[in-house]
């Protein structure tokens, strides 16, 4: 016993000394901050930088369950452009690089199950001694099907609030984030890249009472300097309130910034964008100036569908209901029904128009918050492209032929299927260069959008004297200067704002079909109304409006090969567009939607690749119009005291 | 510290500790008993829990949570002392791999903080050249038409305006890629191809139309190692890790014999 003490003690001398060596780390200055003062900046924001900011990777406790074996560096390596090996096996790499990426994964149980998959059988059957948890463990090594089924319990048991403890033990917890987090942010580091790839550091706040889905993505402007200096907060059993005290502490005690993403609003059966308090009283203004400080941006559309409104709510928009389809059936692991009434606080359009109502009573708007695309990937692959869809998780890979038909539900009930899932989006920021102070900056201000997967360039600025002559100059350092970019405040002036909109297409991708502006409004009554114009589209003197609407485009995708055409459609478009509606005093905001032409969906590529035939339903959903929703301007009017 | 690199390698590292280890094992001297009954909780300990329960809540504990923390490692510290006292590491999977996972990482720790010289990147850059391309830079000016016919008629009269678009009609000094994001893969790739000249060249073909390009300059040399030294000192340190980890592994492998029964 003394003996073999000794060589235990002797191998840790070993250990330590060899790990005590050279502990100089030699990044660049520049790679380990926030990335202020490195780069030459543009005078004003110059493109938009495209990256996705919920991606999760084998250390989150689902991801690992499904069966993702790559890591938080092939995560970093795939999204710069480079190719990876996915877990199942084939090559994976982007057409196109990222500009940046915020590696968010769950904080609950962060590396738990791989912990747990690691462990001896007899420690889970005697020390953990939980039946349940032990039948995980023998369901995640029997095989990959019963892994990802193992994991779907685990989520619907956390949904449930019937998590064992080995799960919801924040100590233990606690201990197992610590050595992942403080690895993480080395790395993240050490791919960060001042004016050629931004790495964020973030998690995901996993909080589902219920079901309902809460979800926030938290994401740091910092780096490792001060991002060490906390953790990520559990997100099991803490509310959003919470969370936002979690953010300011951070604040306060490093000087670094925080900010929080809500996602999934449309999984939150109407708890996203309550008109009250979560327990029902009425909302406070301190609350409602606590969320919009910490939320300034909601992610809108990724691969469990897309939230910006739902046809039940806007029935005269006739291109809502984009990616509602499955989702809308309840919250996130259907142990509840969605019933109509919950629907206005579960999309983002009637939460704005809920945010004006709520500034109207409280002074302060909770829900003035800017809009942005992201996957959500569960394969450490953040692609969103329609023709490289790696899978919700490493269960429904690229390789699997069967995902798009398959029933495909977290839980064991019914509902959903694999043509219901996105490719997802990505996020577009307006910054003046590729920092992470830059990109982060754009997210506060709000000068984001949200695509669905194209990359076309969408601009919106709002003011009081904009004319069809700025397009003839400068008109970015017109929109600059004389008005507010996405994201900004108009106040009111009595006259009708003015709005100078310019979509240029996905240089790669499809054309354009149209451009629309979606206004959301008081009237004089009080109540909350919303509008969808057609401001500029392809073809307009070809296509005029008839019976005050826009006759379709057209569709050129041959089912057959899964190909399209841009023989319909424009390169550009652009106009400059006057509120027709204005009325004096009004509290508005405004909204640009871009819809290109018809092209396939990631279940017919699958079909074409794979040579199988689509459900009936599935083919009926094959092709879509991919879209970008911009971050809104306000049209402050009077507002109570 | 700029110490001779040999000093740096984990094999010298093994050898010598080994070495210092054997010693002390001959030597006999005092090694810490396992089953001290003794737990001291200092100053310093106290304030490493606080720590780390700042680390999570953002303040520091109270007196009350910090007992309660200090109570927590106690229990942790006799279950651990009295563990070890059992055999319970002995062929216990997950402290084996927690182990070979630790051992992993110091054979790269020592990777992760390396300085390498400038000759040992460019070694690696050279070796790994095809990695860095695609960062040549362009300067042009180009005009744009919407159709082929119109691009081409203007070439033919010598035109000087092309049609409006939200696209640079002067770009200076941009790397390749950032001419791909905002005109596409087809137009970097001809344009890459085009030599400077005074004319207007093309038509070209983007995703939005066609172009006449006048190339100004093009940098295609510029993919030289000081630009892009960060990224090959990143890649190095990734390779570095991977081989660190392989060689420590061999040499801990040599003396052993293994034998399998078929």
């Amino acid at each position: 016993m003394q003996k073999t003490w000794n060589v235990r003690v002797a191998v840790g001398v070993v250990a330590l000394a060899i790990t005590g060596c050279g502990s100089e780390v030699s990044l660049d200055p520049a790679q380990t901050g926030n990335g202020e003062e490195t780069i030459e900046l543009a005078e004003f924001p110059n493109r938009p930088y495209w990256g996705d900011t919920h991606l999760h990777t084998d250390n989150s406790v689902d991801a690992f369950g499904f069966g993702t074996r790559l890591g938080p560096e092939a995560a970093l390596r795939f999204a710069r452009g480079e190719e990876v090996m996915a877990t199942t096996g084939a090559p994976a790499q982007l057409a196109r690089p990222l500009d940046f990426l915020v590696i968010a994964d769950h904080s609950d149980g962060l590396g738990a199950t791989r912990r747990l998959y690691d462990a001896p059988r007899w420690y889970v059957s005697w020390v953990i001694g939980d039946e349940t948890v032990l039948r995980w463990y023998d369901m995640m090594h029997e095989s990959p099907e019963q892994s990802t089924l193992a994991v779907a319990e685990i989520i619907t048991s956390a949904a449930d609030g019937t998590l064992p403890p080995t799960f919801s033990d924040p100590e233990a917890a606690r201990e197992g984030s610590i050595d992942i987090w403080n690895t993480q942010l080395g790395l993240l580091d050490r791919y960060n890249e001042p004016g050629t790839f931004t790495a964020f550091a973030g998690f995901e706040w996993t909080a589902m009472p219920d079901g309902n889905n809460l979800h926030r993505v938290v994401m740091f402007r910092d780096g490792s300097d001060l991002t060490s200096q906390t953790l990520p907060f559990p997100g099991l059993g803490t509310a959003a309130e919470g969370l936002w005290d979690y953010m300011l502490a951070y604040e306060e005690e490093t000087g670094g910034q925080a900010l929080a993403i809500p996602h999934n609003p449309n999984l939150s059966n109407g708890l996203m964008f309550e008109t009250t308090m979560p327990d029902g009283s009425p909302m406070t203004p301190e609350y409602a100036a606590k969320r919009a400080a910490a939320e300034p941006v909601v992610e809108v559309t990724q691969i469990k569908g897309d939230s910006e409104t739902h046809p039940f709510l806007s029935p005269n928009d006739e291109m809502a209901g984009f990616g509602v389809k499955g989702w809308e059936l309840g919250n996130l692991p259907l142990t509840a029904k969605t019933e109509p009434e919950m629907l206005a606080g579960s999309y983002t359009r009637s939460a704005l128009l809920r945010g004006l109502s709520l500034e109207q009573q409280l002074g302060v708007n909770p829900y003035a918050f800017g809009m942005i695309g992201a996957t959500d990937s569960h394969t450490s692959l953040a692609t969103g492209d329609e023709d490289n869809f790696w899978g919700k998780h490493t269960g429904n890979e690229y390789t699997d032929e069967t995902r798009a038909n398959a029933s495909q539900n977290l839980g064991t009930r019914e509902g959903r299927f694999g043509w219901h899932y996105l490719a997802g989006g990505y996020a577009a920021a307006w910054a003046r260069g590729n920092t992470r102070a830059e990109i982060f900056d754009a997210f506060a201000r709000r000068e984001v959008y949200a695509t669905t997967g194209p990359r076309m360039s969408v601009r919106i600025f709002g003011g009081f004297d904009f004319a069809d002559a700025d397009w003839d100059d400068d008109w970015v350092r017109a929109g600059y200067t004389r008005g507010v970019p996405m994201g900004g405040e108009l106040t009111d002036r009595g006259s009708a704002p003015t709005f100078l909109v310019s979509a240029l297409k996905d240089p790669d991708g499809a054309n354009l079909d149209k451009v629309q502006i979606v206004k959301g409004w008081i009237d004089g009554s009080g109540e909350t109304q919303e509008r969808v114009y057609d401001v500029v589209w392809s073809d307009m003197d070809a296509r005029p409006r008839s019976a005050g609407r826009v006759p379709a485009v057209g569709d050129t995708v041959n089912r057959d090969d899964a190909t399209y055409t841009n023989t319909i459609g424009a390169a550009e478009l652009r106009t400059t567009w006057t509120d027709p509606d204005y009325a004096s005093g009004q509290s508005a905001f405004y909204y640009v939607r871009v819809l290109e032409i018809p092209t396939p969906r990631w279940p017919l590529f699958d079909a074409v690749r794979f040579g199988f035939d689509l459900s009936e339903d599935a083919m009926a959903d094959a092709v879509a119009q991919e879209r970008a929703y911009t971050s809104p301007i306000w049209l402050k009017g009077s507002v109570a005291p | 510290m700029n110490l001779p690199a040999w000093t740096r390698e984990p094999l010298v590292h093994f050898l010598g500790l080994g070495a210092i280890v054997y010693v002390a094992l001959a030597w006999g001297g005092e090694p810490v008993d396992p089953s001290s009954r003794v737990i001291s909780v200092d100053a310093e300990q106290e304030a490493q829990l606080a720590l780390s329960f700042e680390g999570v809540m953002g303040r520091a504990p109270t007196d009350a949570e910090l007992d309660a923390r200090i109570e927590q490692y106690v229990r942790e510290e006799v279950l651990y002392r009295e563990a070890i006292r059992l055999g319970l590491d002995q062929d216990d999977a997950v402290v084996r791999q927690r182990m070979v996972a630790k051992m992993d990482l110091t054979a790269s720790a020592a990777a992760e903080a390396a300085e390498p010289s400038d000759g040992t990147l460019r070694a690696f850059f050279e070796e790994n050249r095809e990695d860095y391309s695609g960062q040549a830079t362009l300067s042009f000016d180009q005009l744009y038409f919407s159709s082929e016919s119109a691009a081409t008629a203007a070439i033919e009269s010598g035109a000087t305006e092309g049609e409006a678009i939200s696209l640079p009609a002067t770009i200076d000094d941009e790397a390749v890629g950032e001419v791909r994001v905002l005109f596409g893969e087809a137009f970097a790739a001809s344009a890459l191809a085009l030599d400077p000249s005074d004319e207007w060249q093309g038509p070209v073909a983007s995703g939005f139309g066609w172009h006449l390009v006048r190339m100004r300059i093009r940098d295609v040399a510029s993919s030289e190692f000081e630009q892009v030294r960060d990224r090959v000192e990143n890649d190095w340190r990734s390779a570095e890790i991977e081989a660190r980890k392989q060689r420590a592994f061999e040499v801990l492998r040599e003396p052993y014999r293994v034998e399998i029964d078929r």
